[in-house]
């Protein structure tokens, strides 16, 4: 009778413990209501898959389900929420089809390692999930944008001397297997170890396993403000991701109309709307719409 | 192709860090694997209940489980891996490398214990009676006598073991260890229009473990069937 | 020839199951002497000596050797067993070690004995079961004899203060049995005390002291093999030494 009780006391505290791994991460705000563009389809062009996609009225979008603020899915929502997914939303949007709808759109979860292969397969359409534009994704598939340029930033125990990724040269600091972040974090001098997301290296800063983690810095604020007082985001960005829209290379003339949508909501305020929005509350101001690229033909 | 090529340091050091785990995990999951095997056919029934009740817990749970065990929960309790503190040349063993080789090493543990014991079945009752009979106490008639025989009998089953340990690994690559797999994401990431030749490379470099200790594995049973 | 008792068995009783496998055992084995157990098959012979070292557990009786009762199990059982010489009915040699180890074996693990002074006896016990230039093989390598010979060189390098032997010649073929049975006899007059289980009624007329005839579990007779041979009291005796001694 007593082991059974002690098992069951050592199975709650493993239990509290893998839920506080797991986290309590994104917000509960509804995100922003945005209304589907009437006739839609008449303005595009015949044979753009723009006009494709209009006139079937409906959509598959890849984003990230495990970043708060700007990819998240809780497991009570039917929509992700982020900053991600607005600019999805404004896309979607102007297709014709209300991307409240999850008849018709379909948040499609994407991680690292299989974003250029659903597009280059069909299986989404669009990709907006922390996707950093490089020269190497791009002669695979269509990048556009940015809409959002961030940088790594290193988050710490909120009583720690580290101030930049330099005083953290020779040490180990966490991030996500595979990422671009280790990559950058192993170019400044310390050494990357990986895990599985951010939720996992945000214990391992807690338990003191690692000194440090690092990613954009966006989505550290998110972190930091869900421990808050335990955890800080320091130092300067020391790389700048542009983060950007992707699309299949088969259908190139979907940048203009992707830079066109950024665009006006760059104008027209929608933008720095779902910016507060979403990064707003983790304590990010609202930075000025950054440049757009051009699309190449 | 050429991701790989252009960074072969990177490459082959992520294999090294594959080699040490399956090194470390490889010779210490033996030892307590033979351990626990002598627990379960020995004369002492709580050591007995003991490893009976570890193989079936151990071998019933998934690895990741038992990797993330040892990452976030073990912690809670104060086990970490913060003692070790191990560099050697460019490698670096640390908490992380520890935890993996905890992890893989209890997993492990509990199929070779059970190669083993299908093994310890296979040696007649006369040898154990022998070895009694001049006077060997349980440990010597077990180290002696009944082992020996007991890991020739094994030995097929007891590399399937060791294979399968090689490629679990990659298990390690999420929990902080830069070994191959690990690696093979960063390439992916990086070089994504290059997938296909990074996974051949990568395929490659585990089939050449795996059949270098095949190898091994297979000469040893010849030799040892000619010593029989 | 005979001294002081060495092995002594007072009311024995064993059980499998329901099966009472060794009904009220009395038995003394002097010192020196050399005592054949015969018996039908199933008649508890071999139960009775497996007992002796401790292979069989009994449930009543006590059996002490040298005058010491049987331990239980552990460090003072082993200690017992290597005072005790044993020959198995299939030889039992370590199959993954050579002939000279088997024989090294003991003397270094439980005697302490140097290995090189180990070695040196070895291939001395060796020799005299005449299988000395065979010590480097590995024991599937030898014919039935010469492991069986070997086995009795294992037990001798223990020095054992009595040796039992288990149907030492049953799994052999018929032209081994006696290259066997010689070095028993050879043994025997050196005055090693032994205690024989065997259907070998020659090695009993010129090797024993003493015959002991078991049937269903009891010891039915006892006698000196002259006697017992020619003058068998019992009927289940004569009945059978007739089914015997017909071939």
């Amino acid at each position: 009778m007593r082991r059974t009780r002690f098992g069951i006391a050592a199975a709650g505290v493993l239990l509290a413990g893998m839920l506080t791994a797991c986290g309590d991460a994104g917000s509960d705000d509804e995100g922003r209501d945005v209304e589907a563009k009437e006739n839609a389809a008449d303005e595009f062009d015949a044979g753009t898959r723009m006009k494709e996609l209009a006139e079937a009225g409906k959509i598959t979008v890849g984003v990230k389900y495990d970043q708060p603020g700007l990819g998240f899915k809780g497991a009570n929502d039917d929509i992700p929420s982020g900053f991600d997914v607005e600019i999805a939303k404004l896309l979607v949007a102007d297709l014709g089809i209300d991307p409240a709808d999850t008849s018709v759109v379909t948040y499609e979860e994407t991680i690292s390692d299989n974003r250029e292969p659903f597009l280059e397969s069909g299986k989404v359409d669009l990709v907006l999930a922390s996707y950093s534009i490089t020269d190497d994704r791009r002669k695979v598939v269509g990048q556009t944008g940015p809409y959002f340029v961030t940088g790594q930033q290193l988050l710490v125990p909120a009583d720690s001397d580290v101030a930049s990724i330099d005083d953290l040269k020779g040490q180990e600091v966490c991030s996500v297997t595979g990422s671009t972040s280790i990559d950058r974090i192993n170019e400044a001098g310390a050494k990357g170890v990986g895990f599985d997301s951010y939720s996992e290296c945000v214990q391992k800063v807690l338990d003191g396993t690692v000194q440090g983690m690092s990613t954009d810095g966006s989505i550290l604020a998110g972190y930091a403000a869900e421990n808050e007082g335990q955890l800080k985001v320091v130092g300067d960005e020391f790389s700048e991701e542009l983060i950007g829209v992707g699309y299949s290379k088969e259908h190139p003339e979907m940048c203009e109309w992707i830079n066109d949508v950024l665009e006006d909501s760059f104008e027209d305020g929608s933008w720095a709307e779902a910016f507060e929005l979403t990064l707003g509350p983790s304590g990010v101001e609202t930075p000025d719409p950054p440049q757009l690229q051009d699309c190449v033909a | 192709m050429n991701a790989v090529l252009d960074n072969l340091d990177a490459y082959f050091k992520a294999f090294g860090y594959t080699i040490f785990l399956f090194l470390v995990a490889g010779v210490l999951s033996t030892l307590l694997g033979t351990v626990l095997v002598a627990m379960r056919v020995g004369p002492v029934a709580v050591l007995r209940g003991a490893a009976a009740t570890y193989v079936t817990v151990v071998r019933n749970t998934p690895l990741v489980i038992m990797f993330a065990f040892f990452s976030f929960a073990a912690p809670i309790f104060g086990i970490q891996f913060k003692w070790l503190q191990v560099h050697v040349g460019t490698f670096d063993f640390t908490a992380f490398f520890g935890a993996a080789v905890v992890s893989l090493t209890l997993y492990t543990s509990a199929f070779v214990c059970e190669g083993l014991r299908a093994g310890v079945n296979a040696v007649p009752l006369g040898q154990v009676e022998a070895a009694r009979a001049i006077g060997l106490p349980f440990g010597g008639v077990m180290s002696q006598v009944v082992l020996p025989q007991a890991f020739r009998a094994a030995l097929p089953p007891l590399a399937s073991v060791q294979i399968a340990l090689i490629k679990n690994t990659s298990v390690a690559a999420v929990f902080g260890v830069a070994e191959a797999t690990a690696q093979m994401r960063t390439f992916t990431n990086s070089f994504s229009s290059e997938r296909f030749g990074i996974f051949v490379c990568f395929a490659i470099g585990y089939i050449v473990i795996v059949e270098a200790f095949s190898f091994l594995a297979t000469r040893t049973e010849r030799h040892w069937r000619v010593a029989l | 020839m005979t001294g002081a008792p060495l092995v002594v068995l007072d009311h024995v009783d064993k059980w499998f199951g329901d099966l009472h496998v060794l009904q009220d055992i009395n038995l003394t084995v002097d010192r020196g002497e050399v005592v054949v157990v015969i018996g039908p098959s199933g008649s508890g012979k071999s139960t009775l000596c497996r007992a002796i070292n401790r292979l069989e557990v009994i449930q009543q009786g006590s059996i002490t050797l040298d005058g010491q009762p049987l331990p239980a199990e552990g460090k003072e059982l082993a200690n017992l067993r290597a005072e005790v010489g044993m020959v198995f009915q299939s030889f039992n040699l370590f199959a993954h070690k050579t002939i000279l180890e088997n024989v090294t074996l003991g003397p270094i693990k439980v005697r302490g004995i140097k290995k090189e002074a180990a070695e040196t006896r070895a291939r001395e016990l060796l020799d005299r079961v005449g299988v000395g230039h065979q010590a480097a093989k590995y024991p599937a390598q030898l014919s039935g004899g010469q492991q069986q010979r070997v086995a009795i060189a294992r037990a001798l390098a223990m020095e054992p203060k009595v040796m039992l032997f288990d149907e030492p010649t049953s799994a052999l073929d018929p032209e081994m049995i006696s290259e066997v049975l010689e070095v028993m006899v050879d043994l025997a007059k050196r005055g090693m005390t032994m205690v024989v289980v065997t259907h070998e009624m020659g090695f009993a007329r010129t090797a024993a002291d003493r015959v002991v005839f078991m049937a269903d579990g009891a010891i039915v007779e006892e006698n000196t093999p002259d006697e017992f041979f020619t003058n068998p009291q019992s009927d289940r005796a004569k009945d059978f030494l007739g089914k015997i001694l017909k071939h």
